[in-house]
C-alpha cells in the first residue's frame, strides 16, 4: 500500500489523469416491487433523493430493507415499477461502464487470474489492448502489484475485495456503487480498507453511493447519510456529516452523530 | 501420486552403496519367473500346443535383469528411475501373478486349455498377429475419435443453447428427456439400414452416446454459474456474447470435463457393440472373430489392448482437464 498512498498524497499532474467528472445521480420518487410467492412485495417505497457530482451519500438502513434493490436500478440491472432514476438528467435504461457496482462478495471470476479478473471491463468493451496499461494502474492504486498472475483462490478475503475495487476502477467509473463491499471483511481488514476506500474517492473524485449496516461505516466515508426505513423502504431522514476529512473515528461530532442515526433506527436503548 | 514421488525423491539413496531392495526383490521374483518357465516342461496335453515358451523366458529374463540394473544404478536415472522405484510392489506382484498364471495353465494344466490361455499364448498372438491387431486398434480409434468429437461438440453446443435460450429450451428438452436415457445401442438394428454405411452408422451411434450425458452436463453447469457472474459483466460493458462465451462457458467447464468423461466412458461401449455386429473391422470385430475360430489366446490379447487404448484414452481427458481447469483448487487425480 505504501506506493499507492505516496502517490495519492503527493499526486503529480500525469497521475490525475485518472480523475473524473462525477455523475450527477436523482431518484425520483421510486417505487419497486417484487413478486414473491406470486404476490407482489413491495421493498422501495416512494424513494427520492439526489447526489451531487462527486459526492459520498451512504444509505444506511436495516440488512432486506431494498437499499441494494435500489443499487440494481441506478446500476441498471434492473427497472423501476414506478418514478425515474437519471443519471446527469438521462433515464437509466441499461447497465454501463460509467456506473460500476461492488458486491458484498468480490465475485471474481475463479478461472481468471487477478489481472485477468482486472481486465475484465475493458476486455468486455474490446479497448483491452490500447488500454491494457491501466489495468496495472488498478492493481497498484489497490495495493496488489506482483499479485498479477495469483488466482482468486489464492487471495484473503480483504485482497479479494481490493482486486474487486481495482476491477472496477480500472474502467473510470464517475459512479462507484457499494453493496455493503466491506461487509464480510475481519473487523480489523474493514478498518484499513475503509480508510482506502475514501482515499480512492478523493483521488478520483467519482459519485460514491455505499449501501452499508454500518453506523460508523456509514459516518467515517460518507457526506451524507440517507437512513431508510424498514421494508418497504422509505427515507427516514438525510443526514449531513458535517465533519472535514480527514476524520478521526473518535470525534465527538461523529458519536454525536452516531447517536442521532441509531436513534432514527430506533436502536436508541443501546447508547 | 506426485506426493509419494517426491518422498522418495526427498531422500536419495546413497549413490552407487544400497541397491534399491524393493526394486532388487522385484528383479529376483521375475528371474525366478523365468527360471521356472525354462525349467518346468510345458503340459502339453491340450487339443492346443504351447509353443513360444522361449520367448517368454527371455521376456521374464528382461524383465528382471532391466530391474536389476535399475536398482543399482538408481541414482542416476532420475525421473524415470523414481517412477519406476514407486511402483516397484506392483512390478513385483506382477512377476508373482505371471508365474502362478505360467504354472496353473501351461506347467501344471490345472485350467483347460484352450479356454484359458497360457502368458506364451498371448505372447505368440502379439509377435504372429500383430499387424492384424494394429490394424483393428487404428479402426477403432478412428471410429471412436470421429464419433466421440462430433457427439462431444453437438453435446456441448446444445448444452449452451438449453442453458441460454429459452426458446432452444423449449423445444430441445422434451426431446432430450424422451430420447436421451434411450441406450445408444438400441438404436443399432435402426441405424444400420438407415445409414449408408455401418461406418457411418456407428459414427453417429456414438456420437449419440456421446452427446446425451455431454449435453445434460453442459446444461447443468450453465444453469448453475453464479448469477452474480453476468450482473458484473454487464455492468462492466458485456455484450451477449461475451456473456456466453467469456463468462458461462468458462464457468460451466467443469461440468462440461465431466460431462466429457461420462461420454467416453459411454462411447467405449457403444464403439465395442457396433463393431462386434455391424462393423468389419476395429478391436470388437477382432474379438467376436476370434471367438468364432476359438482362439482364446487372441481374445485375450485384444482385451488387454482394449483395456490399454480405454485407459489411456481416459487419462488423455484427465489430463487436458487439469490443464484447463488448473485455476481449481482439488481435481481428482486418474
Amino acid at each position: 500500500m505504501v506506493t499507492a498512498a505516496a502517490r495519492i498524497l503527493a499526486p503529480t499532474p500525469a497521475e490525475n489523469s485518472g480523475e473524473v467528472e462525477g455523475i450527477r445521480l436523482e431518484v425520483g420518487d421510486v417505487s419497486h416491487a417484487f413478486a414473491f410467492e406470486g404476490k407482489p412485495l413491495p421493498v422501495l417505497n416512494h424513494v427520492s433523493f439526489s447526489a451531487a457530482p462527486g459526492e459520498f451519500v451512504a444509505l444506511l438502513g436495516p440488512s432486506g430493507c431494498g437499499k441494494s434493490t435500489l443499487l440494481r436500478l441506478v446500476a441498471g440491472l434492473d427497472h423501476p415499477n414506478t418514478g425515474r432514476v437519471t443519471a446527469d438528467g438521462a433515464d437509466i435504461g441499461t447497465p454501463d461502464p460509467s456506473r460500476i457496482l461492488v458486491f458484498q462478495d468480490p465475485t471474481l471470476y475463479p478461472w481468471r487470474t487477478v489481472e485477468a479478473n482486472v481486465s475484465l471491463g475493458l476486455e468486455a468493451r474490446g479497448i483491452l489492448k490500447a488500454e491494457r496499461h491501466r489495468v496495472a494502474q488498478a492493481l497498484a492504486l489497490v495495493g496488489l502489484s506482483g499479485f498479477e498472475s495469483a488466482y482468486p483462490r489464492q487471495l484473503s478475503g480483504g485482497m479479494a475485495q481490493r482486486v474487486a475495487l481495482a476491477r472496477a476502477l480500472v474502467n473510470e467509473p464517475r459512479l462507484l456503487l457499494l453493496d455493503e463491499p466491506l461487509g464480510k471483511l475481519d473487523s480489523l481488514t474493514r478498518i484499513t480498507m475503509q480508510g482506502e476506500l475514501l482515499k480512492l474517492w478523493q483521488r478520483a473524485r467519482f459519485t460514491a453511493l455505499l449501501v452499508t449496516h454500518d453506523v460508523e461505516e456509514a459516518l467515517f466515508l460518507a457526506e451524507r447519510v440517507i437512513v431508510f426505513s424498514d421494508r418497504p423502504a422509505r427515507i427516514a431522514a438525510d443526514v449531513k456529516v458535517d465533519v472535514p476529512y480527514p476524520r478521526h473515528r473518535g470525534d465527538p461530532r461523529l458519536a454525536e452523530l452516531r447517536h442521532h442515526l441509531l436513534h432514527l433506527l430506533g436502536l436508541d436503548e443501546t447508547w | 501420486m506426485s506426493t509419494a514421488l517426491e518422498t522418495l525423491a526427498a531422500r536419495p539413496r546413497a549413490a552407487g552403496r544400497l541397491p534399491h531392495l524393493p526394486l532388487l526383490g522385484g528383479a529376483a521374483l521375475w528371474l525366478a519367473g523365468a527360471a521356472l518357465t525354462f525349467a518346468l516342461p510345458d503340459h502339453n496335453e491340450g487339443l492346443t500346443e504351447i509353443a513360444r515358451t522361449h520367448e517368454l523366458v527371455v521376456l521374464q529374463a528382461g524383465v528382471g535383469l532391466l530391474l536389476a540394473f535399475a536398482a543399482i544404478g538408481l541414482p542416476w536415472l532420475g525421473r524415470v528411475g523414481r517412477i519406476t522405484a514407486h511402483w516397484a510392489p506392483w512390478l513385483a506382484l506382477g512377476a508373482a501373478g505371471l508365474a502362478a498364471w505360467e504354472l496353473v495353465t501351461a506347467k501344471l494344466g490345472l485350467l483347460p486349455l484352450p479356454f484359458f490361455a497360457p502368458p506364451q499364448g498371448l505372447l505368440e498372438v502379439y509377435l504372429d498377429d500383430w499387424p492384424r491387431l494394429g490394424i483393428s486398434l487404428w479402426h477403432s480409434v478412428k471410429l471412436l475419435a470421429w464419433g466421440y468429437v462430433i457427439g462431444a461438440a453437438l453435446g456441448v453446443l446444445t448444452g449452451i443453447s438449453i442453458g441460454w435460450w429459452q426458446q432452444a429450451s423449449y423445444w430441445i428438452h422434451p426431446v432430450l428427456r424422451f430420447i436421451g436415457p434411450l441406450p445408444a445401442t438400441a438404436w443399432l438394428p435402426i441405424a444400420f439400414f438407415a445409414f449408408p454405411s455401418s461406418w457411418s452408422a456407428s459414427v453417429f451411434l456414438i456420437a449419440l452416446a456421446t452427446g446425451f450425458p455431454v449435453t445434460i452436463l453442459t446444461w447443468s453447469g450453465i444453469a448453475s454459474v453464479n448469477k452474480d457472474y453476468y450482473d458484473i459483466a454487464r455492468t462492466l460493458g458485456a455484450s451477449e456474447r461475451f456473456l456466453v462465451l467469456k463468462v458461462a462457458v468458462p464457468a460451466a467447464l467443469p461440468h462440461i470435463f465431466v460431462g466429457l468423461f461420462m461420454g467416453l466412458g459411454a462411447s467405449f461401449a457403444v464403439l465395442v457393440v457396433a463393431e462386434m455386429l455391424g462393423v468389419k473391422a476395429g478391436l470388437g470385430w477382432y474379438l467376436s472373430w476370434a471367438q468364432g475360430w476359438a482362439a482364446y489366446a487372441n481374445m485375450y490379447a485384444a482385451l488387454l489392448v482394449m483395456a490399454v487404448m480405454c485407459s489411456s484414452l481416459i487419462t488423455l481427458l484427465f489430463r487436458l482437464r487439469d490443464r484447463v481447469l488448473s485455476w481449481q483448487k482439488e481435481l481428482v487425480r486418474w
